[in-house]
């Protein structure tokens, strides 16, 4: 019963079970967004301890190597992470 | 009225023999995961319909502690997707996820493992620069190789583990670039347990056969993206050569995963396995079973249970692997170019560092250079801005603040409130 997510709009498959990280990771997608210095910003350490891979899901930021895929989550990249 | 539970976070060897060894004493437990299943770093289980890389040895380890955790019943339950936001000085743990909660439990057990050292280098912060874990977790829960091509590079007997798994997934790494010269202390080896020694021979003999360059006494000095791929400039001792690589993935050990968390005074809270010291897996879970016996003596007044002779063991087995990949980190440390991003949540760099002076104080180093402030609260810069700043006597970088990892206000008030009323 796998589904799809969405990425920036756009239909990404998933395998029951897995994180949105691995589902980008396999769909090609290396850059979630942009860190303060204007570099891109992606998966790093995999165990949700970098906030290197932070995605916009709805209003809120959060690391995409923990988030489980669920059929029509939609994702987006975030821009650096939010001060203040 | 406290909660009668005991709380214990991470669900991997150490969490999971502890709260065995609780709930065998009678204790109600509840364990929290942030992955999907329990597991942790080292028995992270595949997604349904992929094939487990586990070794025969491993699959019998993890399905042994299983059994005794479904052998306790409804005294243990596991709430998996679950994050720990920390404990405050009233004793009160934030969960988020799942299981979210505000609650006071009768103790806290910390067992959150270790998290990778992984020492800057120019380019470290280029997408598809990730740690050799990070890697660990997709082909151990996909059983598949990455795309493309990729190369290993720092130090550390996980280097030449992943090198092997990767062969055996037939996408063998470019190159495998070690710092230290694990090979040339022949009679330190010999000493080791010998777990440790059917391991390394089975990795060595994979990458052997496949042909994989395992480099020693040589390191991955630049990171550059060049015609959509990455190239690393590597040092080697005859010289320096240049690879390409579509995947780099950068390992200098692991550390005990510690950054947040903090002490309560109001109720008992331990750490156990690596999150206390990083001493590996079979540490791991003898540390979980003296230390969940040592806490529910303690809790029922009863004398403390003699310590464990099988982690004295693996201690000592770990300080003979430090010495075979002992290598003079510092030098390279010191020769960062100033362009190198220490910081990277805040994109703060070696001349950033440089710019504070002589021996900055800590208060310096955290409010005029910023280090240590960005989302991940110095998980990893502080160790490398300490050494940076004071060579000689490193200092630690301040404490991090509660909670332990970014919260968003709407995961706080999704938090049910268990800590008022009487608990059923
Ligand atoms: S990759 Fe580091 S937090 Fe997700």
């Amino acid at each position: 019963m796998s589904g799809q997510i969405f990425w920036n709009g756009t239909a990404l498959p998933y395998r029951p079970g897995e994180t949105v990280a691995t589902a980008l990771t396999r769909a090609g997608v290396l850059r979630f967004g942009v860190a303060p210095g204007g570099q891109a910003r992606g998966i790093f350490c995999g165990i949700g301890q970098c906030q290197g891979c932070l995605v916009q899901v709805g209003a809120r930021l959060t690391e995409a190597c923990l988030l489980p895929c669920r059929d029509g989550l939609m994702v987006s990249d975030a821009g650096g992470p939010q001060h203040g | 009225m406290g909660d009668p539970r005991i709380l214990v976070v991470g669900a991997g060897l150490a969490g999971l023999a502890a709260a065995a060894e609780l709930a065998c004493a009678g204790h109600q437990v509840l364990v929290v995961d942030q992955a999907r299943q329990p597991g942790g770093a080292v028995h992270r289980q595949p997604l349904p319909g992929a094939r487990s890389l586990a070794s025969p040895a491993q699959a019998r380890r993890w399905r042994a502690l299983m059994a005794d955790v479904d052998a306790q019943g409804a005294r243990i339950e596991i709430a998996c997707n679950t994050r720990f936001g920390g404990v405050d000085h009233t004793g009160t743990v934030l969960l988020t996820g799942d299981a979210a909660a505000l609650l006071q439990p009768q103790a806290l057990v910390l067992a959150v493992g270790a998290r990778e050292k992984v020492q800057p280098r120019p380019g470290w912060t280029l997408p598809w620069v990730t740690t050799a874990g990070a890697l660990q977790v997709e082909i151990k829960t996909t059983s598949e190789p990455p795309a493309g091509r990729v190369l290993l590079a720092g130090s550390g007997p996980l280097l030449l583990a992943l090198g092997a798994e990767l062969v055996r997934l037939g996408q063998p790494p470019v190159a495998i670039i070690e710092a230290a010269r694990p090979f040339s202390h022949p009679l330190q080896s010999l000493a080791l347990p010998p777990p440790y020694m059917v391991e390394a021979a089975r990795h060595l003999a994979r990458l052997v056969r496949a042909r994989v360059p395992v480099f020693t006494g040589a390191a991955l000095t630049r990171i550059s993206e060049h015609e959509g791929a990455l190239l690393a400039e590597i040092a080697t001792r005859k010289g320096s050569l240049g690879l390409a690589a579509d995947r780099i993935c950068l390992h200098d050990g692991i550390r005990p995963n510690d950054t947040g968390l903090t002490d309560s005074t109001a109720l008992p809270v331990l750490r156990l396995g690596d999150c206390r010291e990083a001493l590996g897996a079979a540490a791991a879970l003898a540390d979980g079973r003296a230390g969940g016996a040592a806490l529910a003596a303690r809790l029922a007044g009863l004398p403390a249970p003699a310590a464990s002779s099988a982690l004295a063991r693996e201690a000592l087995a770990q300080a003979r692997l430090a010495r075979i990949y002992a290598h003079d980190s510092a030098a390279a440390l010191a020769a960062l170019p100033a362009d190198t991003v220490i910081c990277r949540c805040e994109n703060r760099t070696r001349a950033d560092l440089d710019a504070l002076g002589p021996s900055p104080t800590t208060r310096q180093l955290r409010l005029d250079g910023r280090f240590g402030m960005g989302a991940c609260q110095g998980r990893f810069c502080a160790d490398w801005v300490a050494r940076l700043a004071r060579p000689d006597a490193p200092q630690p970088l301040g404490i991090p603040r509660w909670p332990a990892r970014p919260i968003s206000v709407a995961e706080l008030l999704a938090a049910p409130d268990l800590t008022s009323g009487e608990f059923e």
